[in-house]
């Protein structure tokens, strides 16, 4: 790419800053000494895919060796997809400005569901044909990973190998063994072959599947002797996995901007929902010293003035009161804040409080997912009423005046005193605040509740379950909005078009290849974002390929029927779901990993929470 | 760096600043950030070679010169320091920019540009503080200019009102002249900023 005419068109689109590259902590290597080019493309924006820490971990992993250079790539806003497409300009790598169809492989990351017309937007922006069957030459091999590997068979036909799994190891085997198969002057299929052998490597085009006449799945067969299901990779010892010491510091503002710590992986929860709380089984901890020395170079080296500690459960880290006194000993020195995402209500002591308001007081978030007592149980979200007024009462005293509240609505089981029950709990929270002696004098107290649309995902014991349809959610949203009566509670709700999509693609087939393909051709692109979104193009390419919507979401499965993902295994196993979706029917909960092992499967491993002293 | 914001800029200096051991000053209210401040701010798309930043240290007794080393071992290769010092000047005193700008055009616009500069008026619109579009002329804003040719093509360079008292944008007059002609690649940078006696600003 030229650089001067790039420039001279970037200057004619909104935020530069999204294409130009040359960021501080970027890769610049020279080409003619490296074995493998890889393009690390995110399929949203800039802003949303810079904020992704397993970017940044496996770009600086593969920078680290001498013979790979990865570079990143983004989806371009309409605007710049434009100017691409006019100058006929191939999608490019924002480090060397090389056109990415030269590289060896180009890898994807399925982070979810509604950003998988990016993927086809920028294999087709690159040059190269969408379909692997359509990819005759040797590269460039078209991969991808991420949590939608789980189920990713809408995207069967579009990606030559998935990794299953957290990647930093099977990404690196692959990767050589791709250079010894091209040193041996091997056929990209013998290369397909050989890495289907390794661990968390799904080939799909190696499993053929067949569907009955009621459009149901018939069978998943192997071809040429592969393993008939394939197992997620795990890596077993966080304290010795490879964390990156530097981030690409960007220029323009991302989403979030700032360094961020991981300090587990997992959730001990099993709240039944919630995909992440299963597929990254078993828990594993960092230690509290290789927590704390991680993110102290991290901020001296990006310059950072906030660091966040990312896990799914902030608050179920054993060592969280040891590591803030670590970690607050130097940060307050360098003016550096800490922020605790994904707090749980009923270990949230005073203490961890009053830690985190010595830095910086901003608003707390709360997530009790359900109104009620009862659809609490169902979804197994452990959690009393009391526990969530309690904890607002400790808030309130220690000067917090806004509480925001996540809730999901469209839960199995759910009825409209369920629902109700959400704008009860928001007034009882309201009612709390003026109770209290000890709150700050002369301000009123602001509740929002923000209600998201439940999608049932595959690997959750909501597999099986009908996911309600638009109508019924439009209606259920009015029920709460009539039952809210104070000024002090905010309601705000997720856009209900783009649930029922999200929820075609999560526990989709190999089938909705044509549909995607259709819709891409349509236009359909930057699905997740509301001013891009087009229902009826999406329903013209669902008609065109003569497939329903309702088939994957309204349908009630049975534990008999083999879903589309039924030849992967995550650990959890299918015997497992079924009896968490059993005991989901019946209201009763399921303690936590550490509290009791339920045998969910994930002990396989041979590591973590399941291997903890109790 | 021409695709980086005045804000973005800031916030970028702020890290690169906070790499250092430099002893900053943070303001005290209840949110602290670190004191930094541009002398005049830069549009997007253009580039510099003279700016001017503020900053605080919070020890008197601290030795400036280990300033710059210190910056310009985190900052890229494309943005370095050249100078520390006391600040002389202030901010209000801001009067005139120069300009460079090189358009890779074989030569083809200097004489276009030199008719185009030498004529009696030149109007365009531009945006008032309160948003209101108003019509101005833009010949008697122009200080000085010269047009010459370089190896790339010509070459024109510009003194300009600036700062909060009147400022041009070099923009201004390019949009004006573009309405007739082609636009061929050009790069405008800053080389200058001057109080009104026409000293470098410090």
């Amino acid at each position: 790419m030229d650089d001067k005419r790039l420039e001279e068109l970037l200057l004619t689109v909104q935020k530069p800053g999204r294409y130009s590259g040359g960021e501080c902590g970027s890769i610049v290597k020279d080409k003619e000494k490296v074995d493998v080019r890889f393009a690390f493309c995110f399929p949203d924006v800039y802003e949303v895919g810079m904020s992704h820490l397993g970017m940044k971990i496996l770009y600086s992993q593969f920078n680290e060796r001498d013979d790979i250079w990865c570079e990143r790539v983004f989806a371009p806003w309409t605007d710049f997809e434009e100017v691409l497409r006019r100058e006929k300009i191939p999608l490019f790598g924002l480090e060397s400005r090389d056109a990415i169809r030269d590289f060896d492989f180009i890898g994807f990351t399925l982070q979810y569901e509604l950003s998988y017309t990016n993927v086809l937007n920028m294999l087709d922006l690159a040059g190269v044909p969408l379909r692997s069957a359509d990819r005759t030459d040797w590269t460039p091999i078209v991969v991808a990973g991420g949590p939608c590997t789980c189920n990713a068979e809408p995207l069967a036909d579009f990606i030559d190998l998935f990794f299953l799994g957290e990647g930093e190891e099977s990404d690196l085997e692959v990767i050589d063994l791709y250079k010894t198969y091209r040193k041996q002057g091997k056929s990209k299929q013998e290369f397909l072959r050989a890495a289907a052998e390794i661990e968390g490597v799904y080939v799909p085009s190696l499993y053929e599947v067949s569907y009955q006449e009621d459009e149901k799945i018939a069978a998943i067969i192997p071809l040429d002797g592969v393993k008939p299901t394939v197992r997620k990779r795990i890596v077993r010892d966080l304290d010795q996995s490879y964390y990156p010491k530097q981030f690409v510091v960007p220029y323009i503002e991302i989403v979030h901007d700032r360094a961020v710590q991981e300090i587990f992986r997992g959730c001990i929860r099993g709240c039944r929902f919630c995909q992440a709380g299963f597929i990254y089984r078993p828990v594993r901890e960092k230690s509290v010293d290789v927590v704390n020395c991680q993110a102290k170079t991290l901020c001296e080296r990006t310059g950072y003035d906030e660091i966040s500690l990312s896990s799914l459960s902030t608050s179920d880290y054993r060592g969280i009161e040891p590591l803030l006194d670590k970690m607050l000993d130097w940060s307050q020195k360098t003016g550096v804040s800490l922020s605790l995402p994904s707090l749980r209500i009923d270990n949230f002591s005073e203490e961890l409080l009053e830690k985190i308001s010595t830095v910086r007081k901003s608003g707390l978030t709360f997530a009790p997912e359900a109104g009620t007592q009862r659809l609490r149980d169902v979804i197994n979200k452990n959690l009393t009423e009391e526990e969530i007024l309690r904890t607002c009462r400790t808030a309130f005293a220690g000067g917090y005046t806004a509480v925001k509240l996540y809730f999901m609505m469209g839960l199995p089981t759910e009825t409209d005193d369920d629902i109700r029950g959400i704008a009860d709990l928001a007034q009882r929270i309201v009612d709390e605040y003026y109770h209290l002696e000890n709150r700050v004098k002369g301000k009123a107290v602001a509740v929002s509740i923000s209600v998201a649309n439940f999608v049932p995902k595959p690997f959750t014991p909501f597999e099986f379950e009908p996911q309600i349809t638009r109508e019924e959610m439009l209606r259920r949203q009015q029920v709460l909005r009539d039952s809210i009566h104070s000024k002090k509670i905010q309601f705000s709700w997720h856009e209900s078009k783009t649930s029922q999509l999200e929820g075609v693609f999560a526990r989709g087939d190999r089938r909705l290849g044509a549909v995607l393909e259709k819709a891409f051709q349509n236009g359909c692109r930057l699905d997740g974002w509301d001013e891009c979104f087009s229902l009826e193009k999406w329903q013209d390419a669902f008609a065109a390929c003569n497939l329903s919507p309702d088939f994957y979401t309204t349908r009630q499965r049975s534990y008999e029927e083999i879903s589309p993902w039924s030849h992967l295994d995550y650990g959890v196993t299918k015997k497992f779901l079924i009896s968490e979706n059993r005991l989901a029917h019946a209201g009763v909960p399921t303690p936590n990993c550490r509290e009791k092992c339920a045998g969910c499967g994930a002990a396989s491993f041979g590591e973590g929470v399941c291997f903890e002293k109790r | 760096m021409r695709f980086v914001s005045h804000l973005d800029m800031t916030r970028f200096m702020t890290r690169m600043i906070r790499r250092t051991d430099i002893p900053v000053w943070y303001t005290e209210g209840f949110h602290p950030h670190l004191y930094l401040t541009f002398a005049l701010p830069l549009s997007l798309g253009f580039e510099s070679t003279y700016e001017v930043m503020d900053l605080r240290v919070t020890d008197d007794d601290y030795d400036m010169q280990q300033i710059q080393p210190k910056l310009n071992a985190v900052f890229p290769p494309y943005v370095q320091v050249f100078a520390v010092a006391e600040p002389v000047m202030k901010t209000g005193k801001i009067a005139y920019a120069d300009f460079s700008i090189v358009f890779e055009d074989g030569g083809a616009l200097t004489e276009p540009l030199k008719q185009f500069l030498s004529s009696p008026q030149i109007l365009c619109q531009k945006m008032t503080k309160k948003g209101i579009p108003k019509e101005i002329d833009l010949v008697p804003k122009i200080f000085s200019y010269d047009i010459s040719s370089s190896e790339k093509g010509t070459l024109l360079t510009l003194t300009l009102p600036a700062g909060g008292q009147d400022n041009v944008n070099p923009t201004l007059l390019l949009d004006v002249f573009f309405q007739e002609q082609k636009k061929p690649f050009y790069a405008v940078t800053r080389t200058a900023i001057y109080d009104d006696q026409h000293q470098l600003f410090r």
